[in-house]
């Protein structure tokens, strides 16, 4: 009996303590390639599971679980470690990944020197794969491994507040800071200029890909720039990890090599009795890639006159359809943040201005939200709307790379006054005023005169 | 004397004239049925529903007027009409046509007699018709007598030239303007006659209820001043002309201005100034008159004489000139294309697109008036023989009515009335004349002394003729009683005509009696088939439905535009943005209840044009202009497959044309000919013209349907060719079961980011070539 | 004769000197139009070209027979003299040429131009006035706006570097004429007054020009509808459309018809003798009936699937 209740008290620990992480989900599917030992990344896979992932095992050439089923995706998350794999199951191709996306599914893919399928693939994310069997490779620091293994270092996310934080080539927060360096080996992009596109991890400067794995070949590499037919493969343009956010907000993690989640390159140490970044890199772009970390969503929206702030819980269902031109209406925006550590929404305090359109054809009004701290994560603006009537949009379009794209649009109509809103007497009219009356008031003496002077004649008649 | 037939000797007058009256009272209910029922073909072959394009915008607007009530509707600003511009509907329609269903629906309502809005503006124009009919006979009346107010009614109850527009289910405004029309007529003439200021104001509101109805009310805001100046000249001012069009310019241009869409116009348009002009002249002159009446010098006379013409002048200048400094808005491009024919062509192209708006062939002319074309003139001489001033209404009316009906078939309609006027007038004072039994006798010699004007028309005539008229009559009626009458009928004409000595007329014999009657009767019945020949076959078809002969002869409906509309209404969101060509705008706001980019009330340029540019360019130049609005369906019109010749390929070119005005770099109507200049779509056509929206939607996957026989399009008689086009920034979302009507969707942007071209192609399954870094990059990395 | 000498001048001129300045004289010594020949228009639309022109290639010589181009010439002609009293700095970089086709058929064949005229607009290619989309192709100047030369300076102010100081020339003799007529109508008032008076004359008038225009005038004017088909076909085929003659035809019927009822409605009843009334009845009656069943059969041939017809 007690043994039992000890039992269940262990099982709600256990579930009080395994809770999932992810925003979305926490079933993952995890297609390995046979050649891979599952063993080998204990260390990543343990992780995951630890926080709460359940994840599912498959080989790329397996039938079952598929991946779709009836245009319904069976996992919230799929990991690719299937770098050099050539055959996969008919369910799986480039075109149904992609369709995985647009069905919010995130991906995490790992690649590899070799010319696979997924280097297909990768070009339609605008990433540019090296020319094929040729790894990333460097010479510094001097070190007994092989060049192919290269320690890179994790650089310091910005602050998001700080004036770099929009800057195009900025980093986004993906890995928490003070990472160490990381073990890698495999291969780098280039970066196409797609918006989505970011890197994640930049090759070091010292670093080039070349065919050749020794030195010869680093001359060739500059030639073949030097001529311009292939580009510069080489320098800190490359990335070895590149993050990629859909419209719809799914997100893709593409790393250049399956070993960065070994155990084996875990434990290698990066400088003596220093261990390498590794794994907390990895359980960093996973958690990145699962929509735990850089989630952010609009609650709710919400506008209404200034004049006649709306009832306290008023939802979005109840909102004005439409404003009368000139009025000053008041805009707010309900943010909040996803707190992976609680896996709850907590309202979002530090969104560095966010700005709303109010739209027809064109931008007529473009303001920053400001927040209000009496209400933590609502951020709200007031403005008087243009003197020209239509079908207007409250446009919220917040971008920056890494974190969720936050987008609303209302529609709401501003027209002309009614018939009778606009002012009754105008003191420039006054000359009209006076004209209709001067003229009526003459009219009626005029009658009166005229009548009596009749009655008067008639009188005269009779006498 | 003797009498060609005999007559019932023992009636009393009262009896003749109670049966007269009576009969007329049956007559008139009866051309008012004959005038209702020959307008319900439409119905009976099709169904109670609302025709053409703009009555759909009518039938919307008066539905918002019958639920929510006149203040809502004056108010009503529609946020789904010229998307995302949004129209102000109160303040842009005559609302006289929608106020009126709405007080019908609401009065029946009172009564607790439910009847649909939809019945009451589709009868509408056929009741409207009724009333015209009493209207006209009322107005010839007064020209003439009750018989010949008969006639016109009969012809204007029949008349395919208004028939045309008033049709069951054509609810437009000319529906009541027509009414309208010839009321506020009679009533001015009414006014004029008696010089009095009530039937004056009862013009005045009547023209108020006609400026609320319809745009056309220019036409009587300029006829009747053009009456009234023209009887100044003639030296016939009067009183009773300055009382009646006082009273009638006054109260009814205060009144018109309250309508909303007319506002200031009328002090501050050209259309509006000859009224104005006019009234002051009128003032003038009354002032003139009542000096000359207190004073008696001749000099003076003279004086008052040139400075009455001084004023005028000084007046004409200063309109002139206040319109050059901006004050007076010039006449509009609508009014202005009536005189000056090619304006419209030139500088309005879409004025100059709409099918009515072209020059009437006299095919059209005798298709809608039929023997009245003809009689009409005769009328008009009629007319010239008894001028009283209603007759040199009538006159100007003629002309001016014949030149616009030339100039824009539409105008037949202000052509019609008067047309049917006249020739009553002139057939009636024929049958007059035949069915007459008095006989005169044959001997010479008693024609010179008997004066005594026992005729039935003439001797009213020399009343009001004044000024130099006379003299000259006098001098032409010598002319004709000195040469042998019969020797000289033209002269005899001219003597009738100037109302010369009046000669006994009368005809002999019961055979001639016999024969003219006949043969008029005989006309009048041709004229009968004719009428409802034309009504049945070619004014009944309400272009929403379409209606075909299957191959063993029985009908066959072709319903493609609602099928398509209310796909549209079933299968896509509330809010979703619809783009086609301007022509159905309305059907789809009122059909498919989505919004539209533009439609039929067609007061922006530009938006048409942006909507032309995007029909008229490739995908990758019109898919931006599409998002940009919001555009979440396209929707063609498309007849290739059914020989429906009305479809968009065929209006493209005003599409292109009305684009290049606005952007002629980059749409020039040169590129969608072949070099031979012809406007092709088979596999001459030239590449722009193959690679624009219009081609591409409209021929989408068209090939197909012949598989292996050559496409025909059965409107331009050519052969697509093979393969179709393809779309990649659309989607084939529907098409009517004849392909008439064709929808697309917009795709949304890839959510990749990229082009949707090469999304396609990568859904194809094509590799693309392997990109590498720009070198630039590595730079910019630093 | 200026032109012909000039050309005789051309290859002097045409002697070492930058060529815009060449170009520059040209225009000055044949008032702002430079006549060209092959070689002067491969100068003038040279691909290195810091000037802009435009140029009308027309056919000029009458055994050309092309009406239009002597028809644009004039107005050609006074906006390139309009052109030519700008400042030099600004005239001479935009110049105006005329190809005859006489004297260069090779240009035609090589810009494969079948008609005359046309007007072509060459942009700078290089130096300041280079245009800003990097165009450096002809343009073609559509005649959408008749031959009148206002709509051409109009469209030529796009592409000079000031506008074109064109002034629509005062027409003259038109206000004489119009002085004239007015002067002419107001003696013809004082003379012809009692034929004015008379409502006779108004009523010819009205009843003549009521007619015609029920007749389909205005859509001959307006589409100005050739006076027969081809081939003398006088009827065209078709609900919508009429030759010009048709518009007589159609206007004599109803002319005589409306006569004839006139003719039984005034004349008929005042005839004195019984007899001649009783033949002036049939007459009329049959003449009414005849030439409406020709109307009739008339607009049959129009409206095909009219089912309708008298006697003819």
């Amino acid at each position: 009996m007690r043994s039992f209740s000890l039992l269940t008290a262990l099982v709600l620990g256990l579930s009080a303590f395994v809770r999932a992480k992810s925003s979305q989900g926490d079933d993952v599917l995890v297609i390995l390639d046979p050649k891979l030992n599952r063993d080998d990344y204990s260390l990543f896979f343990g992780g995951l599971e630890k926080d709460g992932y359940s994840l599912t095992f498959r080989a790329p050439k397996d039938v079952k679980p598929k991946i779709i089923k009836d245009d319904v995706p069976s996992f919230s998350h799929v990991i690719l470690f299937t770098p050099e794999t050539k055959g996969y199951a008919s369910d799986i191709t480039p075109q149904s990944l992609i369709h995985l996306l647009s069905l919010s599914t995130n991906l995490l893919i790992t690649s590899s020197p070799k010319q696979t399928l997924l280097t297909a693939l990768s070009s339609e994310f605008s990433l540019i794969p090296a020319p094929p069997s040729s790894p990333l490779l460097s010479h510094f620091p001097a070190r007994s491994d092989p060049p192919t293994l290269l320690p890179i270092p994790v650089p310091d996310p910005i602050d998001p507040k700080s004036e770099y934080a929009d800057h195009p080539l900025a980093i986004p927060p993906i890995c928490s800071p003070h990472t160490k360096a990381v073990w890698y080996e495999g291969t780098a992009w280039a970066l196409g200029n797609n918006p989505l596109l970011f890197p994640i991890l930049r090759a070091p400067k010292e670093s080039f890909v070349s065919d050749a794995s020794g030195d010869e070949g680093a001359e060739g590499v500059v030639d073949a720039a030097e001529k311009g037919g292939e580009g510069l493969w080489a320098g800190s343009s490359l990335a070895v990890a590149a993050g990629f956010q859909t419209r719809e907000g799914a997100r893709v993690v593409w790393v250049g090599g399956v070993e960065v989640f070994s155990d084996r390159l875990a434990a290698k140490e990066i400088a003596p009795g220093v261990p390498s970044g590794n794994t907390r890199f990895t359980r960093d772009i996973a958690a990145w890639a699962f929509q735990e970390s850089l989630v952010l969503r609009i609650s709710h929206i919400s506008h209404h006159l200034a004049s006649s702030p709306p009832l306290v819980g008023s939802n979005t269902t109840n909102l004005p359809t439409q404003y009368t031109t000139n009025d000053k209406l008041t805009y707010t925006a309900h943010i909040s943040i996803y707190n992976p550590s609680s896996s709850t929404w907590t309202p979002h305090v530090s969104l560095p201005s966010p700005q709303m359109a109010f739209t027809m054809l064109d931008p007529h009004i473009l303001t920053t939200l400001s927040h209000s701290p009496s209400h933590a994560g609502t951020y709200t603006t007031t403005f008087r709307a243009p003197d020209r009537h239509g079908v207007f949009k409250f446009v919220l379009d917040y971008r920056r790379k890494g974190w969720t794209w936050l987008k609303s649009e209302e529609k709401v109509a501003v027209v002309p006054p009614r018939h009778d809103g606009y002012p009754r007497f105008l003191s420039a009219a006054w000359p009209y005023y006076a004209g209709a009356v001067s003229t009526s008031v003459g009219f009626v003496l005029f009658v009166v005169v005229w009548l009596s002077g009749e009655g008067r004649e008639t009188r005269k008649k009779a006498e | 004397m003797s009498t060609a037939y005999a007559l019932p000797k023992d009636l009393s007058r009262a009896t003749v004239v109670n049966t007269a009256s009576l009969i007329r009272i049956v007559a008139l209910s009866l051309i008012s049925g004959a005038a209702i029922a020959s307008r319900l073909f439409a119905v009976i072959n099709f169904e109670s529903i609302i025709h053409e394009f703009d009555p759909w915008f009518n039938y919307r607007a008066t539905r918002v007027l019958a639920s929510k009530g006149f203040y809502e509707f004056w108010n009503w600003f529609d946020p789904t009409a010229w998307y995302p511009l949004g129209r102000v509907v109160g303040g842009t329609i005559y609302p006289g046509l929608m106020a009126t269903s709405g007080v019908i629906y609401n009065v029946l309502h009172y009564f607790n007699l439910p009847v649909d809005i939809r019945n009451i503006c589709v009868l509408l124009a056929p009741g409207f018709s009724a009333l015209t009919a009493w209207a006209t006979y009322m107005f010839t009346k007064e020209l003439k007598d009750e018989s010949a107010g008969l006639l016109a009614a009969a012809f204007i109850g029949i008349v395919p030239g208004y028939i045309s527009r008033s049709v069951a289910g054509s609810y437009d405004n000319e529906a009541i303007a027509i009414f309208l029309l010839m009321f506020t007529f009679y009533l001015w003439i009414k006014a004029l006659k008696a010089g009095s200021a009530f039937f004056g104001t009862c013009a005045a509101v009547f023209y108020f209820y006609m400026v609320a109805a319809w745009g056309g009310y220019a036409f009587i805001t300029n006829m009747i001043p053009v009456h009234a100046m023209v009887l100044i000249l003639m030296g016939r001012y009067s009183s009773r002309l300055y009382v009646a069009y006082s009273s009638w310019y006054a109260v009814g241009t205060l009144s018109s201005m309250q309508v909303p869409f007319v506002g200031f116009q009328p002090v501050r348009t050209s259309e509006h100034m000859a009224a104005l002009g006019v009234f002051g002249l009128l003032q003038i002159i009354a002032f003139a008159q009542l000096v000359r009446s207190h004073v008696s010098s001749k000099q003076f006379n003279n004086l008052l004489f040139y400075g009455v013409i001084v004023l005028g002048v000084g007046g004409v200048g200063a309109v002139v000139g206040l319109t050059y400094a901006g004050w007076i808005a010039p006449w509009t491009g609508r009014f202005y294309s009536l005189w000056d024919t090619g304006y419209a062509k030139k500088y309005i192209p879409i004025i100059a697109s709409v099918s009515e708006h072209q020059p009437t062939a006299w095919p059209s002319f005798f298709m809608d008036l039929q023997l009245l074309v003809f009689l009409f003139p005769a009328g008009v001489v009629l007319c010239f023989k008894e001028l009283r001033d209603e007759h040199v209404f009538v006159i100007i009316y003629a002309i001016v009515a014949s030149y616009f009906a030339g100039v824009m078939v539409r105008l037949m309609l202000t052509l019609t009335p008067c047309v049917c006027v006249a020739s009553a007038i002139a057939l009636s004072t024929l049958m007059d004349t035949y069915i007459d039994p008095v006989q005169p006798e044959a001997d010479e010699d008693e024609t010179a002394q008997s004066d005594a004007g026992d005729s039935v028309s003439g001797s009213s005539a020399t009343g009001s003729i004044s000024g130099a008229a006379p003299k000259k009559a006098k001098k032409l009626a010598a002319a004709a009683v000195a040469a042998p009458p019969s020797a000289n009928p033209l002269a005899e004409l001219v003597g009738a005509a100037t109302g010369g000595p009046r000669m006994k007329k009368g005809v002999w014999g019961f055979d001639t009696r016999f024969t003219v009657l006949l043969h008029t009767f005989g006309m009048l019945a041709f004229f009968v088939m004719h009428c409802t020949y034309v009504t049945s076959s070619a004014y009944s078809s309400p272009s929403v439905v379409l209606a075909s002969t299957s191959p063993d002869g029985s009908p066959h409906i072709i319903d493609d535009f609602r099928e398509a509309y209310y796909w549209l209404r079933q299968n896509t969101k509330e809010d979703a943005v619809v783009m086609s060509w301007w022509d159905y705008g309305y059907q789809i706001a009122g059909m498919a209840d989505r919004p539209t980019l533009v439609d039929n009330n067609t007061w922006n340029n530009t938006h048409i044009a942006t909507v032309g540019k995007a029909m008229s360019s490739s995908e990758e130049v019109a898919y931006p202009i599409l998002r940009a609005h919001d555009v979440d369906y396209v929707l063609v019109i498309f007849g290739g497959l059914l020989g429906y010749s009305g479809d968009d390929i065929n209006k493209f070119l005003w599409m292109i044309r009305i684009a290049q005005g606005v952007w002629p770099e980059e749409v020039q109507e040169a590129n969608y000919f072949t070099p031979g200049g012809e406007y092709r779509v088979d596999e001459r056509a030239s590449k722009i013209m193959k690679e624009s929206l219009m081609y591409k939607m409209s021929y989408y996957r068209f090939t197909e349907l012949y598989g292996a026989n050559p496409a025909q399009d059965r409107v331009r008689q050519q052969t697509i060719p093979k393969p179709s086009p393809t779309l990649d920034y659309l989607d084939e979302a529907f098409t009517s079961e004849n392909w008439i009507v064709r929808i697309y969707q917009v795709k949304k942007e890839d959510h990749l980011g990229r082009d949707i071209k090469s999304a396609n192609a990568f859904e194809g399954g094509k590799k693309r070539k392997r990109g590498r870094p720009a070198v630039g990059r590595r730079r910019a990395m630093q | 004769m200026k032109s012909i000498s000039s050309l005789l001048l051309l290859p002097l001129v045409l002697a070492a000197k930058p060529p815009q300045e060449r170009l520059a004289e040209l225009a000055q010594k044949n008032n702002g139009v430079i006549p060209l020949d092959a070689t002067t228009f491969e100068l003038i639309t040279g691909p290195k070209r810091t000037w802009s022109a435009s140029i009308q290639l027309t056919a000029m010589d009458p055994r050309r027979r092309c009406g239009p181009c002597k028809e644009f010439d004039p107005s050609w002609k006074t906006v390139a003299e309009a052109w030519s009293t700008v400042p030099a700095k600004h005239r001479d970089t935009h110049f105006f040429g005329t190809l005859d086709f006489d004297n260069a058929q090779a240009v035609f064949q090589k810009l494969n131009l079948a008609t005359a005229p046309v007007v072509m607009i060459y942009p700078a290619t290089e130096g300041p006035r280079q245009l800003a989309s990097g165009k450096t192709g002809p343009s073609k100047y559509e005649f959408s706006q008749g031959f009148d030369p206002l709509p051409l300076a109009q469209h030529l102010n796009s592409h000079t570097p000031v506008p074109i100081p064109f002034k629509a020339p005062i027409d003259w003799n038109k206000y004489a004429t119009i002085a004239f007529g007015f002067l002419a109508f107001a003696t013809f008032l004082r003379y012809a007054q009692p034929v004015l008076q008379s409502r006779f004359t108004w009523g010819i008038i009205t009843v003549i020009s009521i007619v015609v225009f029920t007749s389909g005038f205005m859509f001959n004017r307006i589409r100005n509808t050739p006076w027969a088909g081809p081939k003398g076909a006088s009827v065209a085929a078709g609900f919508q459309t009429q030759y010009a003659q048709e518009t007589q035809m159609v206007g004599m019927i109803y002319g005589t018809l409306a006569a004839s009822f006139a003719m039984l409605i005034f004349v008929t009843p005042y005839t004195k003798s019984s007899s001649r009334q009783r033949v002036q009845v049939y007459i009329w009656n049959a003449v009414i009936i005849i030439v409406y069943s020709i109307l009739v059969s008339l607009f049959k041939i129009k409206n095909k699937a009219y089912p309708f017809k008298l006697f003819l």
